[in-house]
């Protein structure tokens, strides 16, 4: 147990595995290619988090501030892994900061990148000011800003929050379901009654998958407490006529097209690959999964493994995923490599 | 059942012309049939609430879409294109055009409460029904449907005198509908009616007719059931915002 463990990403995921190492008085040296630590939740400043309704900055903040006070892990920020080899138990790494180190093991705790909505085009993202994705109203709402029209910063008296932008659209090679958006969407549409309880909030879907207990707590609650109207339509055009923005497309449930006026939309924008991730493949020598996130070698019969020995892998790496499960995934991430040096130093001994 | 299939061209929305020249182009005829838009272009958000302030609409907000009222509809068995279902969605997401398309079937609903007993949401799906047929008649999207009439006539002479004298309602009613009281079974009705000769009867009706039978000391409950009945109608005038609309308040020349 001499040498320190490499942890790479320092989200909801990384953040757990430092925490976790350092429990068990492991050292750990935990590389953030930002500046600060946080990840996404930090990074893209995300309001009310689900399910707890925490605010980003405080329960994301606490776990960044338990890391940053704890001596056991190094912390090296504005830094990317830049050459990675050796064997399990005695891996060399060097960083772009030009800082070498020798670690047992690695977690790969890098994430994921946000769905660019501009690559919709016919949803109006760049090119109607109005049109904004849920990560812009959370920064609106974490912001204490509020939820308003970005061209003039009116309230909205309407908002047509669209799910599946960037997800489960195979025109754009994006097959996955990102999980989270349908939740996230319906707790945003909360919020935003909740804000400006004249402004009626349109849910457009293909399918409602706010899974297992966010069923009771987003789904219905959304509806029955909120009055948010879901409605089954796959958009087809987001237009303007030069006053308020037109949603186009059909409703499936009436057979009906709708051409619908809206002063706000907003983007249910999904979960992509890391952007890094080639890179991250090539450097660390792993195998990527067919849709390009990071892939799980073995998935029942040990924990966290990438195809490589002695490399881990935890949280949206390895496709869309909760920051629950992310952080648990840190945790059972610090164990895998926990469990495998046992095993080394059993051998050994 | 899913909300029901239903052709995606209107009658309504199919247009010939016998003569039609439009720049210089001759689309008369058949051939040149023009469909309408079906397009639906705006949403009313204060629909729901507006349905919900009427008797029987209250709970509509409760609806999750189950079609549990379609499936056990006895109108629907009949007329698939009755749909209680369809018509909770299209009220709660503020589709009123679509809404309107069906208006003259709304009222058929026949009150056989099998749709109460199926809703798993106490949606009171017969009393949706209902408030949607009184809503259309008050936004004058139909006229005064005849047991509209009828419920009219009776509250009235209800509160008017605390009994109801049959002959006086039905005179009323036939009168309201502009029906002629010389109706073929009325006559027959009066023919056996007399061939019996039920002398006290006859009597009885003669008076009642000359004089409106009374519920004694009745003035006192029916100035309390009347301002009941005002405060509620107010109450739904502003909820339907047809203060706005200046409209004539129904009739109150009872009895």
């Amino acid at each position: 147990m001499s040498k320190p463990t490499l942890i790479v990403g320092a989200g909801p995921a990384g953040l757990a595995a430092a925490h976790s190492l350092a429990t068990v008085g492991k050292e750990s040296i935990l590389v953030e290619k930002e500046d600060i630590l946080g990840g996404a939740p930090i990074l893209s400043g995300y309001a009310k988090l689900v399910p707890s309704g925490e605010w980003a900055k405080d329960a994301i903040g606490g776990m960044v501030k338990r890391v940053e006070d704890e001596s056991l892990v190094k912390v090296e920020t504005g830094a990317k892994v830049t050459n990675f080899d050796g064997t399990p138990g005695n891996f060399h790494v060097e960083l772009s900061n030009g800082s070498k180190h020798e670690v047992d093991a690695a977690i790969l705790a890098t994430g994921f990148t946000h769905f660019d909505s501009v690559n919709k085009p016919e949803w109006g993202f760049g090119t109607f000011p109005d049109v904004v994705t849920t990560t812009q109203v959370e920064q609106m709402i974490s912001s204490g800003q509020g939820v308003r029209c970005p061209s003039d910063g009116r309230k909205p008296n309407r908002v047509a929050i669209l799910l599946c932008v960037g997800s489960r659209d195979r025109q754009i090679g994006r097959e996955w379901c990102s999980k989270i958006c349908c939740t996230v969407s319906a707790n945003m549409a909360m919020e935003i009654r909740e804000e400006l309880p004249d402004c009626h909030v349109y849910i457009y879907y293909m399918d409602i998958r706010t899974f297992g207990l966010y069923e009771t707590k987003y789904y219905w609650r959304s509806q029955e407490e909120f009055k948010v109207k879901y409605i089954k339509a796959r958009i087809a055009e987001v237009t303007s006529d030069g006053e308020k923005l037109i949603v186009k497309g059909e409703d499936t449930l009436v057979k009906r097209p709708i051409t619908i006026p809206f002063d706000m939309v907003v983007h249910a924008i999904g979960m992509d690959p890391n952007v890094d991730n080639p890179d991250i493949a090539s450097t660390f020598g792993i195998d990527l999964e067919s849709h390009g996130y990071i892939d799980v070698a073995n998935r029942y019969g040990g924990m966290a493994q990438t195809s490589r020995p002695g490399i881990y892998v935890a949280g949206s790496a390895t496709g869309p995923e909760t920051i629950d499960d992310s952080i648990a995934q840190g945790h059972a991430a610090a164990m895998a490599v926990l469990s495998s040096l046992k095993e080394a130093i059993g051998k050994s001994a | 059942m899913p909300i029901h299939e239903k052709s995606l061209i209107r009658p309504e929305n199919l247009h010939t012309h016998d003569e039609l020249v439009i720049d210089g182009v001759d689309v008369s005829g058949h051939w040149s049939t023009f469909i309408e838009s079906r397009v639906v272009s705006d949403y009313n958000e204060a629909l729901e609430d507006e349905i919900a302030a009427l008797p029987g609409g209250e709970q509509i907000h409760r609806c999750w879409q189950c079609g549990s009222c379609t499936n056990s509809c006895t109108v629907n068995a009949i007329n698939a294109d009755f749909n209680p279902r369809y018509w909770i969605y299209l009220i709660r997401m503020g589709m009123e055009s679509e809404l309107l398309r069906d208006k003259d079937i709304i009222w058929q609903c026949v009150s056989c409460n099998k749709c109460t007993y199926a809703c798993p949401r106490d949606v009171f799906p017969e009393g949706v029904m209902k408030a949607t047929a009184h809503w259309l008649e008050r936004r004058g999207h139909t006229p005064k449907s005849p047991s509209m009439h009828f419920d009219e006539v009776f509250t009235e002479q209800i509160v008017k005198t605390g009994k109801i004298e049959e002959s006086r309602t039905i005179r009323r009613f036939f009168a309201r509908t502009k029906q002629s009281l010389m109706q073929p079974w009325m006559i027959e009705m009066v023919k056996k009616m007399l061939s019996g000769l039920p002398v006290g009867l006859l009597t009885r009706m003669g008076l009642a007719t000359l004089v409106a039978p009374k519920t004694s000391d009745w003035s006192r409950a029916s100035a309390a059931i009347q301002e009941f009945i005002d405060e509620q109608h107010e109450q739904q005038e502003q909820a339907l915002n047809l203060a706005r609309l200046a409209k004539s308040p129904p009739q109150k020349d009872a009895a």
